[in-house]
């Protein structure tokens, strides 16, 4: 028996012998690999495709190369993306007219498609009439930068292209510079184009033409993506190629196995861990841990102001100082991230025109009665506080504080928790009368948050506020040239914020970047993902 | 060789009549996601500037601005055509998702049940040969142990010890390991691809994957096998056959397994064929934190965001499977005692 066993062992042993010597071999090459694992998926090659996730944003950063890009700075120690310095992807210089109205691009003469064709003038043409014509999800985006017809780009010569605006906009410039405005290999992509669909949506959906950093080996949408370096590419912002010569951005939805993984050192880099976690593998310290404030993100407790009781400001102002913020805060995201709570603002006024600031609101039950008492309901009301699944780890434990609390003046709260299509029909058709939400601004300045999340019958304001004087000042500031003035406005519309409470803010949370030790150079990026580009191996 | 044809005949015989059943399922799903609340239009028009036109557009795309019973009438068409829609959430041909992903479910499932079946029932035998022993009551506790613990736990338990701990196993992270070449695709099932393709490490790399994920399955089935198993093999020991098959003198094994079990292997059969059924659609859990690229997970993510067409199309596909399973169970039937007969 014990003969025949070590028998039957044998091959067994002689497997494992023979995978160890194969991971040895393969550990020289895993060191210019980088595994990026995440719980979120890549649906598609070409971000403007209605439905794609910010997964498939991040994987087209790396195939595609834009006009222009952000710069980065230091923020308390950490980088973040510069929206103030916008530099040349593909251009190699630009220049504004002084009155505004008219940019110009010059093209870098070495710039190449990864099939090794010259990127031409007539390929940026072509790629941002498409952005600004096809049915896509750049088209929305470009508007905020007075980006709205073919008209409006001219070809000068073939390395040179001229974009004309109807009025001088500030955010034109960045916005060619957030990941919908990318420059297709026009050639290629015409090639593939129908007579139903002249853009080539459906084949770029799944095969790509640009010229940047990263090329796609294998696409499996929902599982993975695997990309090699382009190794021509040099619009980096040292004028090399990328450092890591193979990508592997990889679902695992859960996220425990995520943490494992990154703590193994099987996974280079991840950012959706839980904040359980972060903080678990932080105390350990083997794994370095960047933690950035998302300064371009909101989180909400938000009020329908066109529902009762809700469309009563004393009772937006009650619900706002019967919060349990700081417990909120600690259960929620076990305090990372930065607090929009708790501040105090000399005489009343606001403290500065930025947007978010912190309000001057804390937990004061005794104001909080007062303000439900001079809304005539001193006896409280019920309503619903509602949140979706995808957002439970942190809104659940919220939503038991935000119930325990406000039980105590008098208002009864039932929890709702929806799937996330629920949730997004409901907020559409404004149904929902309390509940929380977040909001991302990739081109994050007072008037566009304003403009975008306060105005307007529409999904995003989701307080459903309408109040003309604030509406007014926002598209007033959109297009204020001085700086002066513009603060002055940003500090009226967070007047008008505090006094009308259409909803409250609560937080920004940190973006929590795990990585190996080696790996350096994570840049906090405008769209929340992980730009392989900025990355290297020390 | 004739009861063989026969057998064929009868078996299409049965398929045919439960075409029917799988048209109501069709129809029923189809009006099922429709009345769900939930509007997959705004769901994925969710970009940070999506507005009214952009969820125009998606509606478009999807069909979804046609009144209910054309949009019916065009997917029975599609259907019949062979093309159960795209999916939103992949970007892809629901056909095309669901023939990566079925391979990969359906090799997990019929590992963990051969796993389950080969512990289960000498586990069951055991207990029945010696009914209120220290063995009965082990085994009787060892099932208790697998059915409390949720799969998702012994999972998560499994990776902890093996992969987190021990090393041993290789990350929890799909089928093969991620660095790894696959075999050419010629039946999706990854074991047997790579035996095709003479890649012995790869099969050893995809079998390593397998197991964890097949076992924290398993055990979570072992019990309802093994206690009906028990129970089977408890009526069939005191049954008349047994009693004289003893009195001759047969050796002992001969009177367990020969005539005992195989009169006792019919409900045991039943079961497995339910149980296997339901860990296919249901072994969501272990899909999830095995990141295993199923068909379960699949559906569960289209729920969740209301992508219509990938919910139709795997409550079809797993109509059919049951179909297919109840048919095969009926043959085995007929295998394991002759005097049954399919009609």
């Amino acid at each position: 028996m014990s003969v025949s066993g070590s028998m039957r062992l044998l091959p067994v042993a002689a497997f494992i012998a023979f995978s160890l010597a194969a991971g040895s071999v393969q550990a020289q090459t895993r060191a210019e690999t980088l595994r990026y694992v995440t719980g979120a998926s890549v649906n598609t090659l070409d971000p403007n495709i209605p439905g794609s996730t910010r997964e498939a944003f991040a994987v087209s950063l790396s195939t595609y190369d834009r006009l222009v890009s952000f710069g980065r700075k230091q923020l308390n120690g950490k980088w973040v993306f510069d929206l103030g310095t916008i530099t040349g992807e593909l251009a190699e210089s630009y220049e504004v007219s002084p009155d505004g109205l008219k940019m110009t691009f010059r093209l870098r003469k070495d710039a190449k498609f990864q099939d090794g064709t010259p990127v031409t003038a007539e390929d940026v043409k072509w790629s941002l009439d498409r952005v600004v014509t096809a049915p896509i999800l750049g088209k929305a985006q470009l508007l905020t930068g007075s980006l709205t017809s073919a008209d409006q780009f001219k070809v000068i010569d073939p390395l040179t292209i001229e974009v004309t605006l109807p009025k001088p906009d500030k955010l034109a410039l960045p916005n060619l510079a957030t990941v919908y405005p990318i420059i297709f290999n026009s050639k290629v992509a015409k090639a593939h184009a129908t007579a139903d669909d002249p853009w080539a949506m459906a084949w770029l959906k799944e095969n790509t033409a640009g010229s940047g950093a990263y090329k796609i080996e294998s696409f499996k949408p929902g599982e993975q993506v695997i990309m090699t370096r382009n190794a021509d590419w040099n619009r980096g912002t040292t004028d090399k190629s990328a450092f890591f010569k193979r990508v592997i951005v990889q679902s695992v939805p859960e996220p425990a196995t995520r943490a494992n993984l990154v703590e193994r050192g099987d996974a280079d880099i991840v950012v959706d861990l839980q904040a359980s976690d972060v903080q678990s593998l932080e105390a350990k310290g083997k794994l370095k841990v960047i933690s950035t404030p998302q300064y371009n993100a909101v989180t909400f407790v938000s009020m329908n102001n066109q529902i009762p009781p809700f469309d009563n400001v004393n009772v937006r102002r009650a619900v706002a100082f019967a919060l349990p913020y700081d417990d909120m805060f600690k259960a929620a995201l076990f305090g990372r991230g930065s607090p929009l709570f708790g501040a105090t603002w000399a005489d009343g006024k606001p403290t500065s025109g930025a947007y978010p600031i912190a309000q001057p609101v804390k937990l004061d039950l005794d104001k909080a009665k007062e303000y439900l008492k001079a809304a005539g309901m001193p006896d409280g009301f019920s309503t619903t506080f509602s949140f979706n699944v995808g957002q439970a780890s942190t809104a659940e434990p919220m939503a038991a504080l935000v119930k325990e609390s406000l039980a105590k003046i008098g208002i009864k709260v039932d929890i709702q928790k929806l799937p996330d299509a629920q949730m997004s029909t409901q907020i559409n058709e404004k149904k929902l009368p309390f509940f929380t939400e977040g909001i991302v601004a990739w081109l994050p300045s007072t008037d566009y948050f304003y403009r975008n999340f306060y105005t307007g019958n529409q999904r995003w304001n989701y307080s459903s506020i309408n109040n003309p004087e604030l509406a007014e000042i926002a598209q007033k500031a959109r297009f204020e040239p001085d700086a002066a003035k513009y603060e002055e406005d940003g500090i009226k519309l967070n007047a008008i914020h505090f006094s009308e409470m259409p909803q409250i803010p609560l937080w920004q949370p940190s973006q929590d970047a795990v990585m190996a030790t080696s790996v350096e150079g994570y840049t906090y990026q405008f769209h929340r993902q992980v730009d392989y580009r900025d990355l290297n191996r020390k | 060789m004739q009861a063989l044809g026969a057998t064929v005949i009868r078996a299409g015989r049965r398929f045919l009549s439960s075409l029917p059943a799988l048209f109501g399922v069709l129809v029923f799903t189809f009006l099922l996601m429709r009345v769900l609340p939930g509007d997959p239009a705004v769901f994925f028009a969710s970009g940070p500037n999506a507005g009214k036109e952009e969820i125009e557009v998606i509606r478009k795309q999807m069909g979804l601005n046609k009144p209910v019973p054309e949009q019916l009438m065009l997917y029975l068409y599609d259907v019949g055509s062979g093309n159960l829609g795209r999916s939103m959430m992949t970007g892809q041909l629901v056909t095309k998702d669901l023939r990566e992903r079925l391979p990969a479910s359906l090799e997990l499932t019929v590992t963990a049940l051969l796993i389950a079946l080969l512990s289960a029932v000498p586990l069951g035998v055991l207990a029945a040969l010696r009914p209120g022993s220290v063995i009965d009551h082990g085994v009787r506790f060892f099932c208790a142990l697998g059915v409390c613990v949720p799969t998702f736990v012994s999972g998560l338990l499994l990776i902890y010890v093996f992969y987190y701990l021990l090393g041993l196993a290789p990350d929890p992270t799909g089928r093969v390991d991620i660095f790894a070449s696959l075999p050419p695709r010629q039946t999706g099932f990854l074991l047997i691809d790579f035996l095709l393709a003479g890649d012995f490490d790869g099969w050893w790399a995809a079998f390593r994957q397998l197991i964890l994920p097949a076992l924290s399955m398993a055990l979570f089935v072992v019990a309802p096998l093994a206690r009906i198993t028990r129970a089977s093999m408890l009526v069939s020991l005191g049954s008349d056959f047994v009693r004289t098959a003893r009195s001759v003198g047969l050796p002992w094994w001969r009177v367990v397994v020969t005539y005992a079990l195989r009169n006792a292997i019919l409900p045991v059969i039943t079961i497995a064929g339910i149980v296997f059924s339901t860990m296919l659609g249901a072994n969501v859990l272990v899909e999830k934190v095995f990141s295993w690229p199923g068909v379960a997970s699949y559906a569960l993510d289209a729920l969740l965001s209301s992508d219509y067409a990938p919910v139709q199309g795997f409550v079809l596909l797993m109509a059919t499977v049951f179909v297919i399973v109840n048919l095969l169970v009926d043959i085995l039937y007929g295998i394991a005692d002759p005097r049954v007969t399919i009609g």
